[in-house]
């Protein structure tokens, strides 16, 4: 797809975690008047590197308070727990397996949750669905993920399931394991291609509200669960078309690594997997070799998903002056109405 | 009725102890009417017993659909004591519209709820029944029979065993005999547990007549008349209306077998033999090597 640029230069951030800036605070650009109208842009095109479609989306849509998420020392999320849904094996890697990796090393206890068998991929419809199955624990083994869950749902036709159901047991799932924050694809990305996308992220969206309901389903109180209310998303956009809006960038330049390894363990679908040996072999027969490629095949795959599949995550971070950088809609706790109003009542009340 | 019907007797002591039983409905009335009987008999025979109701009600009663809601729970939970069911669920799908409910979620709650109560037995609607006209029992039905078998497979919702909740399978079912025609081939004895099926009716005042005694007896002391068969008092009164003009069909299901009250049921048992006839074939011819 032909990408077009709305701005000349880099976007601006607002603000960082921490309060430490993190962008340059550029003014708007100089901006086309077609037909001599003024107006402002809302969605930004980001530079690509051409290598994959499946990286960072055409455009994104900037938050007047767009934070930039840097690494914490320490474990400040020591007792919480996330978790990383996705429809399938190589959603959670190539879109925010950064950030999981991040969020697990500064003390989450983190959960890989995958919607769909993955059918669609592999030689044989049954090949695909075992080898994705093996894929998905590989992955959450090299984010740090505690377990993997799969849901098995047939893969581009999950408009067909019920959607209740699968929220049904997303809800069981946030319960059991006291979810305090998910990542999952934007469920308001636009020009969203894929059903199963669509289904599986509306179902975990509900889900994080639901599950804090004692009215909804009741009968897992009597199995011993407990409500809980998942009060933290990251949204991810989908690429190559994918337009969402985005409040927090994310520092993953020192969870490349992990990322990348994750990428390359999911070997049943995507771009990842063993691609670097597969171009290997092929330059081999033709009597040529890459040096990236390195000498064995571990390297191969390691550099390739490095060099051509984390470059436009390279690209984002620079717009940032971060080394690599992954982009979210963040949906943080909610603020405490009730002492906003306390307050209020404290401030202004005057004796009968 | 099948060649081999059974006659189902009171057994004495508590045979059943330590096993359990959910009784699945789709309105408050149904279990009462169709097997109040046999879950009053299970229940004094040592199983510990569970109702589950899939509708809400919303459609049947006195007030607006809200008021329905409320007034068939509470009752509900009544009809369920006065036959000493030990809990209680409600899953409140909305009544007369279950049809359009998703099959594999409701069937989802049930293989949770059969795992966790380790249910052993079932009763509920037949799904094959003929002249099934409403809706709800036969979603009812179909959703519990499913979940019956792949309540067992650890590969259903396995994320239940995560939850330390075990796969377990439902071995046997009694399905009722809910409109005429439908199939039966064990016939349960429920003479001795009339006074606790009555008591079960008598709750059920939204919808089947539990309250219709003590109606009538307003309407004919408006009338300046009396029936002495409905007593001094409603309760007196509702009870009376149900075991004179509400219990035609147990006396009639009892009179060919010579049993005061009798139910009907489908029952299936899918208990394993304690040995296989491989083993008992190994145990047979087996020579030593």
């Amino acid at each position: 797809m032909e990408r077009r640029s709305f701005l000349g230069r880099s976007v601006a951030a607002a603000s960082a975690l921490g309060g430490v800036p993190a962008a340059d605070d550029a003014p708007p650009a100089e901006l086309p008047r077609p037909g001599g109208a003024r107006f402002t842009p809302t969605a930004f095109a980001i530079p690509h590197s051409g290598y994959s479609p499946f990286t960072t989306p055409d455009y994104y849509t900037f938050a007047s308070d767009l934070v930039i998420e840097r690494p914490r020392t320490g474990k400040p999320h020591q007792g919480k727990v996330l978790a990383a849904i996705q429809p399938h094996s190589d959603d959670v890697p190539l879109y925010c397996g950064g950030t999981v990796a991040k969020l697990i090393d500064e003390g989450y206890t983190g959960y890989l949750i995958r919607i769909s068998n993955d059918e669609g991929s592999g030689r044989t419809l049954g090949h695909g669905v075992v080898q994705n199955e093996i894929d998905n624990h590989e992955v959450a083994k090299a984010l740090g993920c505690q377990k993997a869950f799969s849901f098995y749902y047939r893969n581009h036709r999950m408009d067909d399931d019920a959607e209740i159901e699968i929220r049904a047991r997303l809800i069981f799932l946030y319960r059991l394991l006291q979810v305090d924050t998910i990542l999952t694809m934007d469920p308001y990305n636009h020009y969203e291609e894929n059903p199963d996308h669509l289904v599986a992220c509306r179902a975990a969206e509900a889900a994080c509200w639901m599950a804090a309901g004692a009215k909804d389903y009741p009968e897992h109180f009597k199995a011993g669960l407990q409500p809980i209310h998942v009060r933290e998303k990251y949204y991810h956009a989908r690429s190559p078309q994918g337009h969402n809006l985005v409040n927090r960038v994310v520092d993953i330049s020192a969870y490349i690594d992990p990322k990348v390894r994750a990428n390359v363990a999911n070997k049943g679908k995507g771009p990842a997997g063993e691609a670097g040996s597969r171009l290997r072999q092929q330059l081999a027969k033709e009597g040529r070799r890459l040096p990236l490629l390195g000498d064995d095949d571990d390297t191969a795959n390691f550099a390739y998903v490095k060099h051509f599949l984390m470059d436009d995550f390279r690209l984002l971070g620079e717009q940032f002056g971060l080394g690599y950088a992954e982009a979210f809609r963040y949906i943080g706790p909610e603020p405490n109405y009730a002492e906003g109003l306390r307050k209020y009542v404290d401030e202004h009340a005057v004796r009968l | 009725m099948t060649s081999d019907i059974i006659i189902e007797k009171d057994q004495p002591g508590q045979p059943h102890r330590g096993k359990v039983f959910a009784a699945i409905h789709a309105h408050l009335d149904d279990l009462p009417y169709y097997a109040g009987g046999l879950s009053a008999k299970l229940i004094r025979e040592g199983y510990t017993g569970y109702i589950i109701r899939t509708s809400n009600d919303e459609k049947c009663g006195r007030g607006t659909i809200a008021e329905n809601i409320l007034s068939n729970q509470q009752e509900h939970f009544k009809m369920a004591a006065a036959l000493g069911f030990k809990d209680v669920f409600d899953l409140y799908y909305r009544n007369h519209l279950m049809g359009g409910i998703s099959p594999v979620e409701i069937r989802g709650r049930l293989i949770l709820i059969f795992r966790m109560l380790k249910v052993d037995t079932i009763i509920s609607f037949n799904p094959w029944g003929h002249g099934e006209e409403n809706p709800d029992h036969w979603v009812t039905g179909r959703a519990v029979e499913e979940a019956c078998w792949m309540s067992g497979m650890a590969n259903d919702f396995p994320e239940h065993l995560e939850a330390g909740i075990k796969p377990h399978p439902v071995r046997e079912r009694y399905y009722l005999y809910a409109r005429p025609g439908q199939p039966f081939n064990r016939v349960v004895d429920v003479g001795a547990h009339i006074e606790k099926k009555i008591d079960a009716i008598v709750e059920c005042r939204s919808q089947g007549d539990g309250n219709a005694g003590s109606l009538l007896r307003a309407r004919l002391a408006k009338q300046g008349r009396r029936l002495p068969l409905l007593g001094g008092d409603d309760r007196a009164a509702d009870r009376a209306y149900v075991r004179q003009f509400l219990l035609d069909d147990d006396r009639e299901y009892g009179r060919p077998h010579g049993l005061e009250y009798a139910e009907r049921f489908y029952y299936i048992d899918q208990r394993p033999p304690a040995k296989s006839r491989v083993d008992e074939f190994v145990e047979k011819n087996a020579l030593p090597l």
